[in-house]
This record gives C-alpha cells, structure tokens and sequence, in this order.
C-alpha cells in the first residue's frame, strides 16, 4: 500500500472532532449521558461552528442530498 | 468513614465475538466486556469528577483533555477491531452499572446484530479533499480565453473603464474556481463511490480544525470490501497526482472503526 495513505500513528484534533466525538453509535436509555457535547469543544478552540456552516454556503453547497447518506 | 469515588461505565463499542481485551488492557481502567445474549460491549471503569454529566461539561472545553481522552477512545477500539468486527460507540456513552449496559445491549440486540452482518468483511475509509484557492485561481486566469480576454481589454481601456472591468474579472475567476471545486469534488466522490458498498459526505470542517493553510472542499467516508481496498487506495493516490498541479490536495486515511456506517435505524438511534 502507498505511503501516503498510511494513517498517522496520532490521532489527530481534526480526526477526533470529525470521528471520535461526532460519530458512533449513539443511544438514548438507561444511560447517565450518552451525548458528548461538540459544540463545548468548537467553544475551547473558539471557533463557532456557524463559520463552517458558511464556508459550505461559500462552495455553493456542492453535494445535493441524493448523495448524501441518511443522517 | 471514607467516601469512596462514584465509578461509572463506560461503552466503546459492541462485538459479536468474543473481544481480545489484553493488548488494550492498558489503555483504560478495568477493561472488561460485558456478554449479553451473542454480543459483547467493551467497556471501561471512569470516575465520576471526571465524566458525570457538570465535570465532562467542564473538562469538554479543555482541549488537552479532550484530545487525550478522545484518543485513547479511538486506540481501544482500534485493538479490538483487529480481531473482530466491531460498533463504535460516541465518546462518552456513560451507563451507572453494567446491568444499565446489559439492559441496553437487550434493548438494540438486534439492531446491533443487523448493524454488525452488514459491516462484515468491510472497512471505512476516509477521503479529505483540500484545494489551494490561490493556486486554483492563477492556474485558471492563465488558461481561460474568456479571462484573457478581459485582460486584454483592461489593458486598452481608460481608467474608469479598467475598474469596472477588474472587478468582471474577479468574478468570472471566482466562478471558475467555483464551478471547478464542484466539479473536482463530485468527480472524486463519484468514482470512490464506485468502488464502495456505503459512502457518505461529512460537513467541511474550518482551518482551525484541519490545522492546514488550505481550504476543505470535500470531507467524505466509504465503506469498502476488504477485496476492493487495494483498488480504493490505487484510485485515491490517482486522485491524488491527477490534480496536483491545480491545487487540490487529497487526503486517504484508513481503515477506521465504521464510525460512519453504524447507524441505528431513524426511530431507534439518534446518530448524528
């Protein structure tokens, strides 16, 4: 396999804000919590999360729904 | 009399085979699985100060923390994955007990066993597609007739014409730059696509998370067959030299936990 796709041994902010503490099974039940709120983190790296929503809306939202997954 | 700290249950993920706990034994406090009817959650001991419901809200905001714990979540999930199939929980899916874990793993049984039938034998992937706006944007003004030509006509005209002229330029080089990240991007998403059984595209992510000088335009997950892997890397790294020369950058990290591939059907889960 190429070099360059090897995944980096550290598992970077950027994997952990789009994988680990966005994504995964999440349940609601008999659980003491079971959402970990991202929004808190976007607050410790004082970025707002509008400023990704704009970004999007500046690339004229380039994937329409049918491509998208149900989410 | 001492007050002993208040432990609570912490869920990684869920297997239906047997996990092997020893190499990532030492990546979490008592690391055991709890067996309920054919399935197995790995699962942790945290405390209380630190996870109950006020201290993570305190402790999320601490950058170092979360990054910390956050991997470690991914590292124990990523040993277990090794040898089995896996669904990996969000971090910070908390119970009181193990009973409180048991009582979950019998309400979703099925819906986990379905989940885990249809990741068998796959992996996920995941595609980051970065443009430099700035290298795209010369490589267009230097090719375009259309563009040239109003350069050309900038060059003969008065000054005040000149301005107006300018300012048509920017924008038919900021639409060209548009119309070809959109078309870069659905390109790449749709031939990956191809060769994957589930894809899905994520919201861009902004610089301050990417920690790059260049912009995301695509941030995109598959599901691929472990045969179809080696030609969904062959064709990334394609991607990736075919556009080089314009500005756009690709990004192929993998295989992850399927993160992206397990969610519960809509009137069960509450995935994101």
């Amino acid at each position: 396999m190429d070099n360059i796709t090897v995944k980096s041994k550290d598992v970077t902010l950027l994997e952990v804000l789009d994988r680990v503490l966005d994504k995964g099974v999440i349940i609601a039940g008999d659980i003491v919590i079971s959402v970990a709120d991202v929004d808190l983190i976007y607050l410790g790296l004082k970025v707002l999360l509008s400023s990704v929503e704009t970004m999007e809306c500046l690339r004229g939202a380039p994937f329409p729904s049918p491509m998208q997954e149900a989410t | 009399m001492q007050m002993t700290e208040r432990q609570l249950v912490y869920l990684y993920c869920v297997t239906e085979e047997e996990p092997k706990l020893r190499e990532v034994e030492c990546l979490a406090d008592n690391l055991h699985s709890v067996h309920h009817k054919e399935l197995y959650g790995v699962a942790g001991d945290v405390e209380d100060s630190e996870f109950g419901e006020e201290n993570l809200k305190r402790n999320l905001v601490d950058l170092e923390w979360v990054k910390a714990k956050a991997t470690a979540h991914e590292k124990v999930i990523e040993g277990i994955m090794e040898d089995t199939c896996v669904i990996p929980f969000k971090f910070g899916t908390l119970f009181n007990t193990n009973d409180g874990l048991k009582a979950m793993l019998e309400v979703y049984g099925e819906e986990f066993k379905t989940i885990l039938g249809e990741l068998k034998n796959k992996q996920e992937w995941g595609v980051k597609i970065y443009c430099d706006i700035q290298r795209l944007k010369s490589g267009i003004a230097d090719r375009q007739p259309e563009i040239l030509e109003v350069e050309n006509e900038i060059k003969s005209s008065s000054v005040g014409k000149a301005y107006f002229l300018k300012k048509k330029k920017a924008e038919l080089i900021e639409q060209a730059v548009n119309k070809k990240i959109n078309q870069y991007g659905r390109e790449s998403f749709a031939l990956l696509k191809d060769l994957s059984s589930a894809a899905r595209i994520n919201r861009l992510l902004p610089k301050e998370v990417t920690e790059r000088e260049d912009d995301m335009i695509l941030n995109s997950a598959f599901l691929v067959d472990n045969d179809s892997v080696h030609d969904f890397v062959s064709l990334a790294n394609s991607l990736k030299t075919r556009y080089e020369d314009a500005g756009f950058s690709v990004d192929c990290t993998g295989p992850w936990p399927p993160y992206n591939f397990c969610s519960l059907p809509k009137s069960r889960g509450q995935n994101g």
